[in-house]
């Protein structure tokens, strides 16, 4: 009975920190250096072109089937090229996912989490790379008692939280409760001080 | 058993006696008398035994009719539909993907704002949407204007219907899985459908169907005269109960026994049935059409296949034609013979005004319009035989064959018709020029965070639906095994970093049974010592196998293990060099985990399943599951993305835009056997395999033989680069990799790259040091 009643007071606590997560989440995410990552199709390399490793590769003058579309200068992007790179977070939720998630949210609110993961599938698809929807999948899981779920959303958005130390904080505390409701005390206390240094 | 007897005996009258009767006729009047007393008595049995024979098989028929009725009176085939294209702005989608997208979900050119029609201007779409009842909910109609700009909607705007910032288009019907007899169908119900249909249908060809009990004696006098009339049959006199029964339980062969089974049948239905479940059964059951073997059914699906349109849409002339069909749906086909069905149509049209279903005006209107008939079929069966192989196989873990058959299943897959083009071309179109007729491929690509198939092609040929490479061929994977290795390695910091020197030297394995192995790089040479990093791009071998014997093989088969390798892993150290066979699909999966800092990614190419009525079966949700350090897997994304910079897959360069940033890793077995390309985006996962089924030597690698397909097929999609989130615990530093040291940013040599917390150099050097030498590099070139 004891166990039963500390299983739903973590589940409470879970969603609390989820909600304060998630508000934080939706103010916005700090995007990463570089700008827009985005390449259309088609687009005929600029850059001195690598000595070909073999005669079969495509010929340059090859004209494409698929024009690339007229493309306004502030679309082009300033993603460095030749080096590898990396950015220090991951992407802000566009409009679309958002409102989406938003529907996720009155879904929860009405206690059907199913429709509310579906919801938010669709939105994770459009921003594969926002923490924020992981996150909110997990809140979503939690719901619907798929506890080990749940922690690995929190995991893949704590991947993609990068240097944003709110939602590290936010994504780590998430994940502390979570282990702690599925009784992994050790790795709730490991996730709460990662939580705390930061 | 009476009358049995007594037909024996009768039998045995007739046989035995004509030879003898004829003469005692002549000879004794009385008893020709009596014998006609007893031919009558006689006919009167056999009349009697004929009811009985009758009432007999009235009863057997009866069974049969009410069986059959009651049972299961369809099987209706499962839809396999692609992913639906969402709409919002910001959404990556190229014009013509737009187009070509529209056109497959049955869209057509129009105004944009007749249900079903889009108009495109450039890149300026206006579109009418049918609206669609999804498994999580119904989508609207709406009218859309959206721009495409940059390969990129922008300004999507809810013109007309419930507004919304994303909108979802009808999904295109990629497959079906039919039954046995392969009759398709789209089952519709009277009450849902335009009055009109079936009052046009009753006008044509049986107008007293409300009056009649199945038959209608009066209009079969009326046929039959007009035939005589004609000399020829020119006008049917069967009611509508007895096409459905024809079609239902008969042959079509046209012999008197058959048309009395018909009569009595038709009776019989009527009997047991009301008009209107009869006549429901007759829309749905009534053939209009052929698209290769299988068979359209039914006026829905008719619909569909004729106009791309639902029927509960279609206008007066469209239900015309459809009605006009049913007589001839071949000879009246309005694809092939459009004059033959207009004159048809009209002739319908003008029934329909004498019956007073139309004004005038109306049918003067629907008798100038056009046919209205789409392009082409709104689908084609064998479209993606390989793709829909794969959907078969993942539907049949959890579904029976015969329910997948006959129930008529709602089947919602992940194919993303834009890049199956895609994907289709940069096979079609670089494999004729790696120079052998032999050569065979398959491609993968899937959605690098969700880990769905987007397409899939099983060979040179995408539309062949034979052997499926992609699932089937079970092929060494090479160097694509190197990634592995190396992560393994750096899953141990303290050990091995990006910059650890290994030794690119040749050198001998003694095994206990005396046999030797000696690997050797695949240029054949020697460099000294090599960075870490430097060995994954370029892809040497002699380094790769150091590392993973120090490391151990347990450890390396262990990580291909957890990332989801399911084919055998041998345990010797050539399995390091990629003596593991594969199949481009499992090469998919283990590199998803790659291409996402660790998370395995299961494929899936359903996301749902619903019954006929849109009940949802089953959902395939999104799982991850973290199975490595994203730490380390940074590292290796490091080298994976110099391999495109650099290394070995540098030519997809050529092809791919240079603002794409890429990762990824080649792949060549011994003698070329087998060519491999693995690699991604920000958004995309690919995988290519190009080789001979009979495994033959090729004079290709993964550079010169997969690569160039992966790479017309990267240079295709719009899509994100691919720039990893630096996760927890890793650290840029710039660094000089030959002197192992931490260095400034202006300093020669200096390079920027990631270690994890704790592992990067100790050592600091500036470029004080570097400068003399500059110096004195430049005036030895002056000299020179």
């Amino acid at each position: 009975m004891t166990r039963v009643q500390t299983n739903m007071q973590n589940k409470a606590q879970i969603f609390r920190r989820a909600v304060v997560c998630a508000v934080l989440l939706l103010a916005g995410c700090a995007s990463g250096p570089g700008g827009s990552i985005y390449a259309p199709a088609g687009e005929r390399p600029q850059a001195p072109k690598p000595p070909l490793t073999d005669g079969a590769a495509k010929p340059a003058d090859e004209p494409q089937v698929w024009r690339k579309s007229e493309q306004p200068p502030e679309q082009k992007s300033q993603q460095q090229t030749g080096v590898p790179g990396y950015r220090e977070s991951g992407d802000q939720m566009p409009d679309a996912a958002a409102g989406l998630v938003k529907e996720a949210d009155t879904l929860m609110a009405q206690g059907n989490g199913a429709a509310a993961i579906a919801r938010l599938e669709r939105a994770q698809r459009i921003a594969p790379r926002s923490a924020a929807v992981y996150f909110k999948l997990s809140e979503a899981y939690v719901m619907t008692g798929q506890l080990g779920s749940a922690e690995q959303f929190s995991l893949k958005g704590l991947s993609l939280a990068g240097r944003d130390e709110r939602l590290q904080r936010s994504g780590w505390l998430l994940l502390a409760d979570i282990r702690r409701a599925r009784g992994n005390v050790a790795g709730a206390q490991q996730a709460e001080s990662r939580a705390a240094r930061l | 058993m009476r009358f049995r007897y007594t037909a024996a005996m009768k039998n045995t009258d007739k046989t035995r006696k004509p030879g003898r009767k004829k003469p005692a006729l002549r000879k004794k009047p009385a008893a020709a008398q009596s014998r006609r007393k007893g031919f009558w008595r006689i006919l009167l049995r056999v009349a009697l035994l004929g009811l009985v024979l009758l009432a007999g098989w009235m009863v057997y028929l009866d069974a049969l009719v009410t069986s059959r009725f009651e049972g299961r009176r369809f099987e209706v085939p499962s839809r396999v539909f692609a992913r639906p294209l969402e709409l919002y702005s910001g959404a990556p989608v190229t014009a013509a993907a737009l187009e070509q997208e529209l056109a497959l979900a049955g869209f057509h050119k129009g105004d944009g704002s007749r249900s079903g029609s889009y108009q495109r201007n450039g890149g300026r779409f206006l579109i009418s949407s049918r609206g669609f009842d999804f498994p999580d909910g119904k989508e609207p109609r709406r009218h859309l204007a959206l721009n495409i700009a940059g390969d990129q909607v922008q300004n999507l705007k809810v013109v007309k219907g419930p507004d919304s910032g994303i909108v979802r288009l009808e999904p295109a019907q990629i497959g079906g899985i039919y039954p046995a007899h392969q009759e398709d169908r789209i089952l519709v119900q009277l009450d849902k459908l335009p009055e009109l249909l079936p009052a046009a249908l009753m006008s044509v060809e049986d107008r007293s169907f409300y009056d009649h009990h199945g038959i209608a004696p009066l209009s079969i006098a009326r046929a039959m005269l007009a035939n005589i009339r004609a000399g020829g049959i020119v006008q049917g006199g069967s009611t509508l109960t007895q096409q459905l029964v024809k079609n239902f339980f008969l042959t079509r062969e046209q012999t008197l026994l058959r048309k009395g089974n018909e009569a009595l049948m038709s009776i019989l239905l009527e009997l047991h049935y009301s008009k209107s479940d009869i006549l429901e059964t007759y829309l749905n059951e009534v053939y209009l059409g052929q698209a290769g073997a299988r068979s359209i059914h039914g006026f829905g699906l008719a619909s569909r296949f004729y106009f791309a349109e639902a029927l509960e849409d279609l206008l007066p002339h469209q239900l015309a034609l459809l009605v006009g069909m049913v007589k001839g749906p071949s000879y009246y086909n309005p694809r092939r013979h459009p004059q033959r069905a207009t004159a048809r149509r009209n002739l319908v049209l003008d029934q329909m005004q004498q019956a007073g279903l139309l004004g005038e005006s109306d049918a003067q209107r629907a008798r100038s319009l056009p046919l209205g008939v789409s392009d082409r079929a709104s689908f084609s069966q064998n479209r993606y035989p390989a793709y829909i192989d794969l959907v078969r196989r993942h539907l049949a873990r959890d579904y029976k064959e015969e329910d997948l058959r006959s129930e008529g299943l709602r089947i919602f897959t992940t194919l993303n018709p834009a890049m199956q083009m895609a994907a289709e071309k940069a096979v079609t179109e670089t494999l004729p020029r790696l120079g052998d007729k032999a050569l065979e491929s398959a491609l993968v690509v899937t959605a690098k965070d969700s880990g769905e198939v987007l397409a899939l092609v099983g060979g040179r040929d995408p539309r062949y639906a034979g052997f499926n490479r992609a699932l089937d061929a079970s092929r060494q994977i090479g160097s694509l095994v190197k990634p592995f290795v190396y992560l393994a390695a750096l899953s141990q910091p303290q050990r091995y970093t990006l910059i650890t020197p290994l030794q690119d030297t040749r050198f001998t394995l003694k095994f206990e049974n005396d046999t030797v192995w000696q690997p050797k790089n695949y240029d054949g040479l020697e460099r000294g010592e090599v960075p870490l990093h430097q060995a994954l791009s370029k892809s040497y071998n002699l380094p790769v196998v150091r590392v993973g014997l120090d490391i151990g093989l347990a450890e390396v088969k262990s990580t291909l293990q957890v990332f989801g390798t399911s084919s055998a892993i041998s345990d010797y150290p050539s399995m390091l060099l990629g003596a593991v066979a594969m199949t481009p699909v499992n090469v998919a999966q283990i590199y998803q985990g790659l291409a996402t800092s660790g998370f395995n990614t299961p494929l899936r190419t359903i996301r749902e399943v619903t019954d006929a009525g849109g009940e949802p079966l089953s959902r395939y949700s999104l799982q991850v599951n973290q199975v490595a350090d994203p730490a380390a897997v940074h590292l290796l994304q490091y080298a994976m993305q110099e391999t495109m910079q650099e290394g070995t897959g540098r030519s997809a360069y050529n092809t791919v835009p240079r603002a794409l940033a890429l990762a990824g890793k080649t792949g060549t077995t011994d003698d070329g056997r087998d060519a491999w390309f693995a690699g991604f985006s920000g958004d995309l996962l690919a995988v290519v395999w190009v080789g001979r089924d009979d495994n033959g030597a090729t004079r290709l690698t993964g550079a010169s033989g997969a690569l160039p397909v992966w790479s017309n097929f990267m240079a295709q999609v719009p899509q994100n680069s691919f720039t990893p989130v630096v996760p927890d615990g890793v650290q840029y530093h710039w660094v000089n990799v030959q002197q192992q040291a931490l260095t400034d940013e202006q300093c020669e040599n200096a390079r920027l790259m990631p270690f994890i917390t704790g592992s990067e150099p100790k050592q600091t050097i500036t470029c004080a040091g570097a400068l003399p030498q500059k110096i004195r590099g430049w005036f030895e070139g002056l000299f020179q």
